[in-house]
């Protein structure tokens, strides 16, 4: 796409370069929270365009931005390194909405600034978080016919491994290492169930409790990002979400072997 | 009659973990709601045309993916965000977790025990189930992107 010139005057070189700046850490911002390849390139050069730049390129590697922003025959361009921040969908779309005001011309360079630093991620209290996902996996063993018993156990085993994993977040543990310790403690816990005889299906509670530790977003943006053109980004994706799991099965191998329950295979 | 229930009990059941995970995302709380909503209709619509119309899994998942993601560009154009801020928890109650496991471990036990037929066949058959489904609930979200927001955003 090229984008033809917006009509408004020129910018100074200090404004292109404070709106380049602008469209950096916007990508960043979507980049690090999990917006997909498409939305991050699509919202940072709309709000090139909204600050008045009339042309503006965006590359996305695996972790790095880079933008390049043209303006009277000058090209500036910059680049930041990509840390992942966790999947947060409140500052997708906080920062979505301070684009959108800018395309509507309520903000200007300094307002869009002002208003980019106001955003704080969303986070929700972590016992709720837990006692959600804990639901959630027993809403999953009783989607495939579980009995009651066996969900409570699921429960149990599946709130128990999110306050572990949310813990382990908070002292910036490496995610792989995070997931092979919550797999863990999620079979172990469930894995009680099989030993004593709580409930009719105890595998059914020992698979359901580990289904916290699919990395869905990943794997849905991995797919995602390749069907519309953005390979790179969608193999690192795609190669992690792999990675993540395969931390989160040697867990749940170790587990087992512990505790001498074979229930998966 | 018993087709209903059993949709019925799906989408109940399927609403818990669409809005725990969006919780899990930090999605804003009220958007949690669309979430649940999604994750019912998404579910049901798949159990609807996999018992009830006998259709294959991935159809079914593809399908299901596409209703949820159409009705979900009304509702982000309301809301003034993306769609996948909501419409990928409602994902989630149809992503093959325990396929995807059920393969990284029977990799494990071919490198542990030996190759054998059954541990093969599990890893494969099993792999290529979870690729399929997430494949076609990745597409099934591009739809509205696919078809008819070709040039354009949605927001």
């Amino acid at each position: 796409m090229d984008f033809a010139t917006t009509g408004k005057p020129p910018l100074t070189e200090p404004q292109q370069r404070e709106a380049t700046r602008l469209c950096v850490e916007t990508g960043l911002i979507l980049l690090q929270h999990g917006a997909e390849s498409a939305l991050v390139e699509n919202l940072a050069r709309r709000l090139a365009l909204a600050l008045g730049v009339p042309r503006a390129e965006v590359a996305l590697l695996a972790n790095a931005v880079v933008v390049t922003t043209l303006s009277e025959g000058h090209c500036i361009t910059t680049v930041r390194r990509n840390e992942d921040r966790g999947i947060n969908m409140h500052m997708v779309t906080e920062v979505q909405r301070a684009v959108l005001a800018a395309e509507a011309g309520a903000l200007d360079l300094e307002g869009y600034r002002a208003r980019l630093a106001t955003i704080k991620p969303l986070r929700y209290p972590r016992w709720l978080t837990s006692v959600m996902v804990g639901l959630s996996c027993a809403c999953f063993a009783r989607l495939v016919g579980a009995d009651w018993t066996s969900c409570a156990v699921a429960l149990v085993a599946a709130g128990v491994a999110m306050a572990v994993r949310l813990q382990l977040v908070r002292l910036h543990f490496n995610p792989l290492v995070n997931f092979f310790v919550t797999a863990f403690v999620a079979t172990s816990v469930a894995g009680q169930g099989a030993i004593h005889g709580i409930g009719d299906k105890p595998q059914v509670a020992m698979a359901s409790c580990v289904l916290l530790l699919v990395p869905g977003y990943p794997l849905i943006n991995s797919i995602s990002d390749m069907v519309k053109g953005y390979i790179n980004t969608g193999l690192a994706r795609g190669m992690y979400a792999v990675l993540l799991s395969a931390g989160a099965c040697a867990g749940i191998l170790l587990a087992m072997t512990v505790w001498k329950v074979w229930v998966w295979l | 009659m018993n087709l209903l229930w059993g949709i019925l009990q799906q989408m109940a059941l399927a609403s818990v973990p669409a809005a725990g995970f969006g919780m899990l995302f930090n999605v804003p709380a009220r958007v949690l709601w669309y979430c649940a909503a999604g994750g019912a209709l998404g579910r049901g619509l798949r159990f609807a045309l996999v018992e009830g119309a006998h259709l294959p899994v991935e159809w079914s998942t593809l399908l299901a993916a596409a209703t949820v993601s159409l009705l979900g560009v009304a509702v982000a154009q309301r809301l003034r965000a993306h769609p996948k801020v909501f419409t990928v928890a409602a994902m989630i109650p149809m992503i093959p977790g325990v396929p995807l496991f059920k393969t990284l471990i029977a990799i494990a036990q071919i490198q542990q025990r030996g190759l054998s037929d059954a541990l093969l066949s599990t890893a494969i058959t099993q792999g290529l189930q979870a690729l399929f489904i997430v494949a076609a609930l990745a597409v099934g979200l591009a739809v509205p992107g696919l078809l008819f927001y070709r040039r354009r955003p949605v927001v």
